[in-house]
This record gives structure tokens, C-alpha cells and sequence, in this order.
């Protein structure tokens, strides 16, 4: 079993990963200039599940389950055309999942 | 009456989940050969197609393209050459080159359809760094990626829109 302490220091990414995300996201402001405004949030909500996915082989643990819930929680499709409430719901619920795991990991509830 | 056309328009879908199989080069050839048929503007042959296959150069094309859910296993570039665009005479805006980008486009994910392969259009990636990458002569710009492979079962969900308008909505019949 990992450590907590060791868990922390785990490296999730490799370098040929992080060129991959650092190159989409440049890449991704540009096309989103001339793209409509609302494919914004889904580009940073693929940059998420992309970095969910890189990350999960060598993530421990205690991180591996939110990265799968990103990764199911992603719709790389979803735009809040179709349905702004229920769009702006889901990414409050997966908003909630990332608070709910950053009051876990740092102790949040138990530290005075 | 033979619907077999109408029957591919209808069954075709995006793929936005691919496997790694392979699409075999006769494949690719037969999906690039029905470019030559798709309906462009004068038979003036504006455009040119880049075939990318290499699993290195496939992994830049999509690390510059944030559109580009699947990891395909072979695309082609849709591009426009821009020196034989002027050399015609044409005007700066006239859309009629990237019409028929997506006129070639539509006839190469239909071709694909109907040899059993699963394509996906893609739009949305930097011409600029995929210019770069695919090394293409300064006048020759990418405008359209069709990506190939075979379907993954589980795939994303299309992008729905919930409401009006509807189809017959965008429809007018003779004079409005």
C-alpha cells in the first residue's frame, strides 16, 4: 500500500505527455478565436479529460477514482446549447467531485 | 428503385471513437479516389489531399488539432491551393474553394462509409502548426482532416440541440 506521503510525490506524467497537453492547449486558443463561443468550456473540459487520461496509469491511488470521474463526467461533445441548465448543472456536479476530493486529500474537515 | 445511395447518406455517422485496427492502403486508396468525383466547381483540381499514416505524425496532427476526439489510424488533409486559386482569377472572397472542401469532404466520408470504414470530419486545429508539421509548400493550406479507422463501440454522443428549430423549419419552398 502507498503512502500518503509517497502518493503525493507520485510523478503522473511523462514529458511526451505533457508536450502533448502543453501543444493542445496553445493550439486551442487559437482555434478558439474563430470558433463559436461556446465550444470554449468543452475544449478546457477535453484539455481535463485528456489530462485525466494521460494521468491515470501512473496516478496513485487515492487519485486514480477522480480521474476516472473526470473522464466520465467529460463529454467531449457537450455544448450548453442543447440544454444550458443541465449543462451548467453537470459541470457543477463535477465541480462539486474536484472540491470534494481536494477536502479529502488536504485533510480540509479535519484540520482545525 | 435502387436506394443503396440514399441508404449510405442516411447510415453514415461521425466517428468520434476508433480502434486501433489498421485501414488497409487499399482502403485509403479507394476513399481518396472518390475525391476525383466529388462535384468542385469548373473540374479546376484547386485542392490538394495529404495522406497521413505514420502513428508519429498522426500523434502531431491530432496534438494540433483540439477538435480531434479519436485517434485515427489514417487521415487525410483537405487543402486548398491558394497559387492556383489566384492564378484563376478568383476573388479573395469568393467561397467557391472551400465549397468544394466540403463538397470533396462529404463524397470521402460516404466513400469510407461504404467500404466499412468509420471517418470523422475535423475542423477545429491550427492551420498554421499543421502546415508546419505536414511541411506543405506556404500556398497549400489545410482546411478539412477526415479521420479513418474502424468504429469503437462506445462512442461519444452527437451534438444534439434540444427545441426549434426544425427541419422543415429551414426549409423554404419556392418564394418566401
Amino acid at each position: 500500500m502507498t503512502s500518503e506521503t509517497e502518493d503525493d510525490s507520485v510523478r503522473v506524467l511523462d514529458e511526451s505527455d505533457g508536450v502533448e497537453l502543453l501543444i493542445y492547449l496553445v493550439t486551442a486558443a487559437r482555434t478558439q478565436v474563430d470558433e463559436a463561443a461556446e465550444y470554449a468550456p468543452m475544449r478546457l473540459l477535453t484539455a481535463a479529460g485528456r489530462l485525466a487520461e494521460m494521468a491515470e496509469p501512473n496516478a496513485s491511488a487515492r487519485l486514480r477514482p477522480l480521474l476516472r470521474d473526470v473522464r466520465q463526467a467529460v463529454s467531449e461533445t457537450a455544448v450548453q446549447a442543447g440544454d444550458p441548465a443541465g449543462y451548467v448543472e453537470r459541470l457543477d456536479a463535477l465541480c462539486r467531485t474536484v472540491a470534494e476530493y481536494l477536502v479529502r486529500s488536504l485533510s480540509l474537515d479535519t484540520s482545525p | 428503385m435502387n436506394d443503396a445511395v440514399l441508404h449510405a447518406i442516411r447510415t453514415r455517422r461521425v466517428a468520434r471513437a476508433l480502434t486501433d485496427a489498421p485501414v488497409g492502403h487499399d482502403q485509403l486508396r479507394a476513399v481518396l479516389d472518390s475525391a476525383r468525383y466529388a462535384p468542385h466547381a469548373g473540374n479546376r483540381r484547386l485542392h490538394r489531399y495529404v495522406v497521413v499514416t505514420r502513428p508519429s505524425l498522426l500523434r502531431a496532427v491530432r496534438m494540433v488539432s483540439p477538435g480531434m476526439l479519436q485517434h485515427p489510424m489514417a487521415a487525410i488533409v483537405v487543402c486548398v491551393d491558394w497559387a492556383k486559386v489566384h492564378g484563376y482569377g478568383f476573388s479573395p472572397v469568393n467561397p467557391g474553394p472551400y465549397i468544394d472542401v466540403g463538397t470533396a469532404a462529404a463524397t470521402l466520408l460516404l466513400a469510407a462509409h461504404s467500404i466499412g470504414l468509420a471517418a470523422g470530419p475535423v475542423t477545429s486545429f491550427s492551420r498554421t502548426a499543421l502546415a508546419t508539421i505536414l511541411n506543405l509548400p506556404a500556398e497549400v493550406e489545410p482546411e478539412l482532416i477526415i479521420c479513418l479507422g474502424h468504429a469503437a463501440t462506445g462512442q461519444p454522443p452527437g451534438m444534439r440541440r434540444q427545441g426549434q428549430p426544425g427541419w422543415d423549419d429551414l426549409i423554404q419552398w419556392e418564394r418566401g
